[in-house]
């Protein structure tokens, strides 16, 4: 329901405060949890990989810990990026 | 009793807890007057502008020259006092300088001249971004927003803020790091080769116009470096003070149920026991390794 008085406050251009306060409060926490819910599946992936191959092969622990937490930080960073587009749309 | 039966005891007392605490101070309404945004706001405590630019004296510079003069301190220390049988200090800087020389230089330069040139670059910079993360999560009396009275003297509360968790910090590494990764590339295959090494092996009978194509993309790739590269930094270390300060009571000052902090204050605990112990060295750890990669791709002979 608020989602449709939303959407015709803004096909009437209208600028109300209150109105898109809401809009940029939906804006950062959609696009933040959605944005989590990708991160969160990359990293799954990668955590789930890495026990798998271990598990093939355990003489390859070491060399697979450095890679796993390289994949880790840059899947995990995504997950930022949404989160500071939300911030940016929510403080400007 | 048996082990489960505790476990749901003591889940329902605290539960119980927290609804007694419910009970006894409950709502006071949505509170209006606290801002979450302050904790980041950076006050200036010295004045200082020289042509316009603001050279202001505020939290962001005090936490930075703390991390550099720790880093430098504790590393020369260290050299100076080396010993045949190292302590347990001594061992802990020997364990993170291995991972510095042989991780992340080594496993991402090779043993080349470039590799030993800019090892110390790649070193400092694992070093300084640790120091400054670190630091950051612990709690200085540094904040200018809020003062507690104690028998009538104003004590600035105790914040946790670090250096790195402003935008502009890591953007200025990340600049240099860029025109570092950049240059070590000209010089070493001259501008225009280095500019063809940007395009991807395989492409040698593909038509100009294709080609040209696909350099626009790893242009724009490599100008995304910059962002990706800094914000990584910047959010991960916001996101964790700012996970901090809800879950250590900020949400429950900002909503007005007081109860709320009996509730998300194990989970502050939990939460900075996984900033300090991982989130910290890795943000450096990925800093310094990605700048490895960037300068050995930028000087590698071939693809």
């Amino acid at each position: 329901m608020d989602l449709l008085i939303i959407a015709q406050a803004a096909s009437k251009g209208v600028t109300d405060t209150g109105i898109t306060d809401a809009g940029k409060s939906i804006a950062l926490g959609v696009g933040a949890g959605l944005g989590s819910i990708g991160a969160g599946i990359g990293i799954g992936i990668i955590f789930g990989k890495e026990i798998e191959s271990v598990a093939r092969q355990p003489e390859m622990k070491d060399e697979l810990q450095s890679i796993r937490w390289l994949g880790f930080a840059l899947t995990e960073a995504v997950a930022f990026y949404t989160f500071i587009f939300g911030l940016i749309a929510f403080f400007l | 009793m048996s082990t489960k039966a505790k476990v749901w005891l003591g889940i329902g007392g605290y539960f119980a807890f927290f609804i007694l605490m419910l009970l006894i101070f409950g709502n006071e309404g949505k509170n209006d007057e606290f801002k979450p945004q302050n904790e980041f706001k950076l006050e200036p405590w010295l004045n200082i502008k020289i042509g316009g630019i603001d050279f202001s004296i505020n939290r962001a510079v005090f936490y930075l020259a703390l991390a550099s003069a720790l880093t430098i301190a504790t590393m020369v220390w260290i050299a100076r006092r080396m010993q045949q049988k190292p302590n347990r200090v001594q061992m802990a800087v020997e364990l993170a300088y291995d991972l510095t020389r042989n991780n992340i230089t080594g496993g991402n330069i090779g043993e080349t001249k470039v590799a030993i040139r800019w090892f110390p670059f790649l070193a400092a910079l694992f070093f300084f971004i640790w120091f400054s993360n670190v630091i950051g999560y612990l709690p200085l009396p540094t904040n200018t927003q809020e003062t507690v009275d104690v028998f009538g003297i104003g004590v600035p509360t105790f914040a946790i803020y670090a250096a790195t968790a402003n935008i502009s910090f890591p953007l200025v590494l990340t600049l240099v790091v860029w025109v570092t990764y950049n240059a070590e590339g000209i010089r070493a295959k001259g501008f225009l080769p280095y500019l063809k090494s940007w395009l991807p092996p395989g492409l040698e009978d593909m038509n100009p116009i294709g080609k040209g194509f696909i350099f626009v993309i790893e242009a724009i790739s490599h100008f995304a470096r910059l962002i990706s590269l800094s914000v990584r930094l910047f959010a991960n270390i916001l996101a964790g003070h700012l996970l901090l300060l809800f879950m250590g009571g900020g949400l429950a000052v900002l909503l007005g149920i007081a109860a709320l902090g009996a509730l998300t204050f194990p989970m502050a605990f939990f939460f900075f026991v996984l900033e300090l112990g991982l989130i910290a060295t890795l943000q450096a750890f990925i800093f310094a390794t990605l700048t490895a990669i960037y300068i050995g791709g930028a000087t590698a002979e071939s693809h």
